[in-house]
């Protein structure tokens, strides 16, 4: 090729089973090891959320087998609010932390990031090990807290204080379990920025020669725009999470304010402000939303170009609204506390700031669908999900624009009607972002495709499935259902409403259910699915170029030299439908 | 790492173009910048929680005299300043690839970080013997000691940890390993641990002065 | 060798960096005779905080070798520092003085 080779030498992969597989530096393993994190998170999430749905459908059924199983938490089978509260908190946490910031990011970005760009590794490996231990160690006391003597936490995914940050006093489940919550998530705080910082200086530094920022795929742009959304965010979360602590530990009184009854006891505490926590909280909340959803876009992008068979529509309007969406999402975390008590004139801007994200994401809405335009689709079980993200991204984002405005935020802010909407765009998009990458990287990092029919029928019960549960879900919301109740069937005006709450625990077992195909397509394809080829799905990137999976060191000592854009389909003139982006071959019609 | 080498011959080819630095900075020391910023964060928003609370509070009390608080104050300021000065003349030995002047000066930089713990560490104790305790104190708002711990707590924890830092790079340095942008980056870290003392200094100490 | 910037730029002698020193102790010694006199408190607080980040900006500057780094650097790191501080201040401090003048705080 005429071009100067790179380093020739091939890194060794390490011999043994621990450095190989347990304290590896490889970016590959840690992937693997983050995915398989949140895999677990995510199975033990979804059961929490079956657990607390059966007792919303039938608050008065007498479930003995679970009695038997949660005995001070379903003592007699009945469940009582205080365990269905943890259960809500549980699975939100879970879901939140280490799912939905885990798996896009630290697992299939740790995975991809390196390789797409070009780099054999990480900048700093041995700190990418030990942001995975450090996530690990999180939920190892996350788990503890569910566990924990006097119940497990109770007091949502945010712990508002004054309840939890009093401690004892404030009823079961606020002492040791909410303890180890708050020192769960400081912990969680610290391996993030640590894998952050990571990905930023990756990205900046290792790109291959011929890498530019405009020929990176979207799913490198996502990741990093990510990377500084949490560099960003989470060291705002960790300084809450440390006056908590002491709140709760060391009995100062940041959150507390005086004169506070609670459980007809007056605190001991005074001069806190409850306030104060929720500012801190959602200003690291509110990007934490992006964090978690932006991979997504980028996975979305990289699928729906891949098998439409067409560049992506607007690549630089792609980008640029993907850092705009990251940016505005620095300035709009009142909109989660529009009546927590902030001054009304922050509303108003809160308030406009949010209406505002709509434009990029409307553009990247656009740009997705201008790519479906007129491409030869493949309907594979990838490009499947990644055209239900677009879905459920507008539907979640639509109801999005309803409560980003205070006067409607005021009366739909406690009902179902915000369950739904984030659970639509933040859960089930991203989570669907996830499942898409799945079946579309699946073969490069276990050298095995995915079984397609399988993953068809796993698409359509989760994507009629996630609609079933979280749509019903605005309708109640709208006619005044609150959340956060654990049993809604004393109060005679939400009596009508009852059947919607069995039709979703309905719907919610079924999808629940219906994930048995895909842990089931996963474990059989690890070890007994096809073989998969280098390009299975003749794609561009980079990752495409080397062997499922790619070994140690990812290009065998000579890293690529990059000449094309990523995502160079249907080019006039070119030999294939594709170009890889380390081809030089040279296209007559420049694009 | 020899694809380091590679990487920096490349930089002609455009800075952003690849197989280059764009800022001309290597991984190591853009990443402590990087930790610096989010480290700087979570200092900024504790410190915004102490002006919140402070404000808040009426009765906020100020407790402390011109001497000995903000003597003492003054003299471990004096120390960090110091021993940033001392730092820089280690990063600067090293890249003259001056190894037993880096050890040195870097010692000398430990000395201060020591000095600066000492001083706090005693200040603490006097502070406690007097009844000031995280969840109460004789004066005024609870919250004062518990700003006053978290502040300084938190930021000699980073003192801690940029000694035990610095301990390594030296001992490394003496035994001929680590290169010239691992003591940048050291230092890089203690100059952070220094300029978060230049916003707790006024706004913990000389904001806290018994009017009289 | 591992260190680029080097080779662009002359390593500043000692003396600068002394003189650094020297300033940041004076201005040091500027607010040690503001915490003597004692000055209405939104001067005090103006006062401290231009010289704190008077401070800070000669400690990255100089000490952390910012000024002698390209400036793009410098454009990545500091705004969103400044920003997110700015943001702090802008929202946080309204809620606060409210409370203030309900007399939570007694």
């Amino acid at each position: 090729m005429g071009e100067p080779t790179h380093a020739v030498h091939v890194h060794h992969a390490p011999k043994g089973f621990i450095r190989k597989y347990i304290f590896s530096t490889d970016h590959k393993v840690i992937g693997i090891q983050y995915y398989f994190l949140a895999l677990f998170s995510v199975v033990l999430g979804m059961l929490l959320s079956v657990l607390f749905r059966l007792h919303l459908a039938w608050p008065n059924a007498n479930w003995d087998l679970l009695g038997k199983l949660f005995p001070t938490g379903m003592a007699g089978g009945l469940m009582t609010p205080e365990f269905y509260l943890s259960l809500v908190t549980m699975h939100g946490t879970l879901m939140v932390f280490f799912v939905l910031t885990t798996a896009p990011q630290s697992g299939f970005g740790n995975y991809f990031l390196p390789i797409q760009i070009g780099a054999d590794d990480m900048a700093f490996p041995v700190l990418n090990m030990l942001s995975f231990w450090i996530t690990f160690v999180a939920l190892v006391v996350m788990v503890m807290a569910l566990f924990a003597t006097g119940g497990a936490p109770l007091s949502g995914w945010t712990a508002y204080p004054p309840l939890s940050a009093l401690g004892k006093i404030s009823g079961p489940g606020e002492g040791l379990g909410q303890t180890l919550w708050v020192i769960s998530l400081a912990i969680f705080c610290v391996g993030s920025l640590l894998g952050a910082l990571n990905f930023i200086t990756t990205t900046l530094n290792l790109r291959a020669k011929g890498m530019t920022l405009l020929r990176m795929p979207l799913t490198v742009w996502a990741w990093f725009t990510t990377s500084i959304l949490a560099l960003l965010a989470f060291p705002v979360l960790l300084a809450g999470g440390i006056l908590l602590v002491l709140d709760r530990v060391g009995g100062t009184s940041f959150f507390i304010p005086a004169g506070l009854v609670v459980n007809e006891q007056l605190v001991n505490h005074s001069g806190g402000s409850p306030l104060l926590w929720q500012h801190l909280f959602w200003f690291f909340g509110h990007p934490e939303v992006y964090i978690a959803i932006l991979p997504g876009m980028g996975v979305a992008s990289q699928l729906l170009s891949t098998f439409s068979r067409k560049p992506v529509f607007g690549y630089k309007a792609m980008f640029s609204a993907m850092l705009a969406i990251g940016f505005l999402g620095f300035f709009v975390w009142g909109h989660h506390m529009f009546i927590s008590g902030m001054s009304p004139y922050s509303a108003v801007a809160f308030s406009l700031l949010t209406l505002a994200i709509g434009v990029p994401s409307a553009i990247k809405t656009f740009n997705w669908l201008g790519t479906l335009w007129q491409g030869k689709i493949q309907f594979t079980s990838a490009m499947l999900f990644a055209i239900g993200f677009v879905s459920l991204f507008v539907t979640g984002g639509v109801s999005g624009i309803f409560l980003g405005q205070t006067s409607l935020d005021l009366y739909l802010h406690d009902t179902y009607f915000v369950v739904g909407h984030f659970h639509m765009i933040m859960g089930v998009a991203a989570l669907f972002g996830i499942f898409g990458a799945t079946y579309y990287w699946f073969p490069k990092m276990f050298g095995r495709m995915l079984n397609e029919p399988l993953g068809k029928i796993h698409f359509w019960f989760t994507f009629i499935g996630v609609n079933a549960i979280f749509f019903p879900m605005h309708i109640m919301g709208v006619a005044g259902h609150p959340r956060r109740y654990s049993d809604a069937s004393n109060f005679n005006y939400l009596s009508s409403m009852h059947p919607l709450h069995e039709f979703i625990t309905v719907a919610a077992i079924v999808t629940a259910t219906a994930q048995l195909f895909f842990l089931l397509n996963f474990f059989w394809s690890l070890w007994k699915g096809k073989k998969a080829e280098m390009n299975p799905w003749n794609a561009t990137t980079l990752e495409w170029t080397v062997p499922s999976p790619p070994p140690h060191d990812n290009f065998g000592g000579k890293l690529p030299v990059v000449y094309h854009g990523a995502y160079e389909y249907s080019v006039p003139g070119a030999k294939q439908d594709f170009i890889m982006q380390d081809s030089p071959e040279k296209i007559i019609e420049a694009t | 790492m020899s694809d380091a080498e590679v990487r920096v011959e490349a930089l002609g080819a455009g800075d952003w173009g690849g197989g280059s630095l764009p800022y001309a900075v290597g991984s190591k020391k853009f990443g402590m910048w990087l930790f610096i910023i989010s480290d700087a964060l979570t200092f900024s928003a504790l410190l915004i929680a102490y002006g919140y609370v402070r404000l808040a509070n009426k009765n906020w009390p100020e407790p402390f005299e011109f001497y000995p608080s903000l003597v003492t104050a003054t003299v471990m300021t004096l120390c960090l300043l110091s021993s940033s000065l001392t730092m820089v003349m280690a990063v600067a030995a090293r890249k003259r690839e001056d190894r037993p002047a880096t050890m040195k000066w870097l010692w000398a930089t430990i000395a201060g970080g020591l000095a600066f713990l000492v001083l706090h560490a005693n200040e603490w104790l006097k502070l406690i013997g007097e009844g000031m305790r995280p969840f109460s104190n004789p004066w005024g708002s609870p919250l004062f000691g518990a700003s006053f711990f978290t502040l300084t707590g938190l930021h000699m924890f980073h003192v801690v940890t940029g000694v035990c830092f610095l301990g390594v790079v030296a001992v490394a340095t003496g035994r001929g390993k680590f290169t010239s942008e691992d003591v940048e980056m050291s230092g890089l870290y203690w100059h952070f641990v220094d300029l978060v003392w230049m916003f707790i200094f006024p706004l913990v100490y000389v904001l806290s002065i018994h009017h009289g | 060798m591992s260190h680029p910037a080097g080779a662009e730029h002359a390593e500043p002698a000692s003396k600068l960096f002394i003189w650094v020193w020297i300033w940041l102790l004076l201005l040091t010694a500027v607010e040690v005779v503001l915490g003597y006199e004692q000055y209405p408190v939104k001067l005090m607080l103006t006062m401290l905080m231009s010289l704190s980040v008077i401070k800070a900006a000669l400690i990255m500057a100089y000490f952390m070798h910012l000024r002698f780094e390209k400036l793009k650097l410098v454009l990545t790191l500091v705004p969103a520092l400044v920003v997110i501080l700015c943001l702090f201040s802008i929202f946080f401090f309204p809620d606060s003085l409210r409370l203030m003048n309900l007399g939570w705080g007694r």
